[in-house]
């Protein structure tokens, strides 16, 4: 639900490429911006949602130093095995927000089960998801893995090893996501449900 | 939903999933993420000697105007004879361990400071220089660069990383056997020793110092007249309990034998206007909370900042951070140290230090790239770490660690 009406565009929050939009934009009415976003080499979309997830009771600011320090300690990983390893330095990526979006990426679901009822019976009936809803389950598989964790652990710490493990294509957030799929391709035989 | 398809517009669903194999060989295997000892970077540091941000010069007495804003290294084996036992901030530990080099950038208090020290007369009484700054400015790695000199100048350092962690967090407070109503604090005391020992050990080897007079500890221990500083040491170490009068008993040694021009002593002391904060957090027996005064190592130490001794310097740094809550308003000395305290250090020399400038931010800004620290170079990102850290040096190590 937006409080716009569906013809208001959004704004563009980068500086450069306002430039760029401004003969497209000039008239037509604009959604203002959000107050949590901004054009500083802070910011990153797909970053600034992840705050929004792991945020509890409003502490965003906890929520950013959080992030921050995950972001850190992947630093700190990542420089360690660029200096250890001899060959193919090049390969090694030590963006911290780069191996976040690969690991999102690699861990966004296609489709999901959802129980329907034909019949009297249940079944659980694979649907296609759209982006948002898996890129919230990426995000989301990624907090409850690292949430999951002794009491002595630290957040940030588990969560840039799930992080990383998810960006290679490893780990729990990705073997949550197969088994997914493979349930969703055994009940391929209810698919039609979703319609009929 | 329209922001993330701006970022991903070239990913298609198809296309991310073919991407996972190829990105799953960049990072290194599981294996190797759990171990946390570094291997030099040999092949970037023999080149990186010429990079403009870089001396060659590990010398700190050779430096000169010509360094400021430059980095150098310090040597392996001399940062663990000097920093083992603290005096590098726990944040700046943790960088030189991702590093894998110790660098510290050459800075004009620093180099102010070495030049008065370079051109004191030692035969005069000992100066005191005080380091002061707000927070997070460097005035702790200031000290740290004059120590690499002290220690490449045969001076004896009696170096205390922290003082207020005596004052604030002792290990353990016992009542003073031998002074009635003071506090000994063994434990820091002892520690204290065995970081005197590690800075000294090589050059006391080489002094062969003696002690001036018989010490007795108990009816059973006690150090003879003529024996070497080292047993002094030891026996502090070795028998806790008398630590604190060991510390005591080395440092007015010290100065007998400085002023005797046997050695020449740096004295090099952060957080030292804890000595002169109102209160402690430690509790005497009747539930008092003491006062800096009330513990057995203040006096030594407050002693061996008095100028009635020669062949000596003495580097001081104040801090707000030294005090707690209510005592931070100002980083002036005179505010921090309070009317006793400036009446006993006065006469200083007061040594301010300051943010980066334009030179030393630039300096910085690109070691942390060269580091592969920064890794997400945008235009004109420089510009905005400028204006948001303040140019302030510990800032700018927090803003820079997510980027």
């Amino acid at each position: 639900m937006s409080m716009y009406p569906s013809h208001f565009a959004e704004p563009v929050i980068q500086k450069d490429s306002q430039a760029a939009s401004r003969n497209e934009l000039a008239h037509i009415p604009i959604k203002a911006a959000t107050n949590d976003s901004s054009d500083s080499i802070f910011f990153g979309v797909l970053q600034n949602k992840l705050v929004k997830y792991i945020t509890k009771k409003g502490n965003r600011s906890l929520a950013n130093e959080l992030l921050t320090e995950t972001f850190e300690i992947i630093k700190r990983t990542q420089i360690e095995r660029y200096n250890l390893s001899k060959s193919d330095r090049e390969k090694i990526i030590i963006d911290a927000e780069k191996l976040l979006i690969n690991a999102i990426e690699n861990s966004r679901p296609l489709l999901q089960l959802s129980a329907i009822k034909r019949g009297g019976v249940k079944y659980q009936v694979p649907i296609p998801l759209t982006e948002k809803k898996s890129y919230f389950l990426a995000m989301k598989w990624l907090l409850d893995a690292a949430r999951e964790k002794d009491r002595k652990v630290k957040l940030p710490e588990k969560l840039a090893w799930e992080i990383l493990d998810a960006a290679c294509g490893q780990g729990r957030v990705i073997k949550k996501k197969d088994d997914l799929h493979r349930q969703c391709e055994s009940n391929r035989a209810y698919a039609h449900y979703r319609w009929s | 939903m329209k922001m993330f398809r701006k970022q991903f517009v070239h990913l298609s669903r198809v296309s991310t999933h073919l991407q996972r194999n190829a990105i799953a060989p960049c990072i290194a295997s599981p294996a190797a993420e759990m171990s946390t000892n570094v291997a030099p970077a040999a092949a970037d540091t023999s080149s990186a000697a010429t990079n403009e941000f870089r001396t060659g010069v590990t010398n700190p007495g050779e430096h000169s105007e010509l360094h400021v804003a430059k980095f150098y290294t310090i040597p392996v084996e001399e940062k663990k004879q000097i920093f083992s036992g603290g005096g590098l901030p726990k944040q700046y530990e943790q960088q030189i361990k991702t590093f894998t080099e110790a660098c510290l950038m050459v800075r004009s208090p620093a180099l102010e400071l070495l030049q008065y020290i370079k051109n004191a007369d030692l035969t005069n009484p000992a100066v005191r220089y005080v380091l002061y700054g707000d927070n997070g400015v460097g005035k702790t790695l200031t000290m740290a660069h004059v120590l690499h000199y002290g220690a490449l100048n045969e001076f004896l350092l009696v170096h205390v990383p922290w003082a207020p962690n005596w004052m604030k967090r002792p290990k353990e407070a016992a009542n003073s056997a031998s002074q009635e109503g003071f506090i000994d604090l063994p434990f820091d005391a002892a520690a204290w020793l065995v970081h005197f020992k590690t800075q000294n050990a090589k050059l006391l080897g080489k002094l062969q110092l003696k002690t001036s007079k018989e010490y007795v500890w108990s009816k059973r221990e006690s150090t003879p007249a003529g024996a070497p500083l080292m047993e002094l040491v030891e026996h502090g170490i070795a028998r806790i309990k008398y630590a604190s009068e060991t510390t005591a008993a080395l440092l007015a040694e010290l100065k007998q034998l400085a002023s005797a021009r046997q050695c020449k002593i740096m004295v090099a002391i952060d957080g030292f206007n804890a000595f002169f904060h109102p209160i402690t957090r430690i509790f005497s027996d009747n539930k008092q909370r003491v006062t800096p005064e009330r513990i057995t190592l203040t006096q030594p130490f407050l002693d061996i900042t008095n100028y009635d001794w020669t062949n000596g310097v003495c580097v001081l740094s104040v801090d707000k951070i030294a005090m707690t809550e209510g005592y931070m308003a100002s980083y002036m000395p005179r505010y921090l140290l309070g009317k006793d305290g400036f009446e006993h250090l006065d006469p200083f020399v007061p040594v301010h230090v300051g943010n980066y400038t334009d030179k030393e931010f630039l300096s910085y800004i690109n070691y942390y790239l060269d580091r592969h620290w920064i890794s997400r170079a945008q235009p004109g990102f420089e510009e905005q770490l400028k204006f948001m850290s303040n140019m302030n040096p510990y800032t700018l190590m927090q803003l820079v660690r997510g980027l």
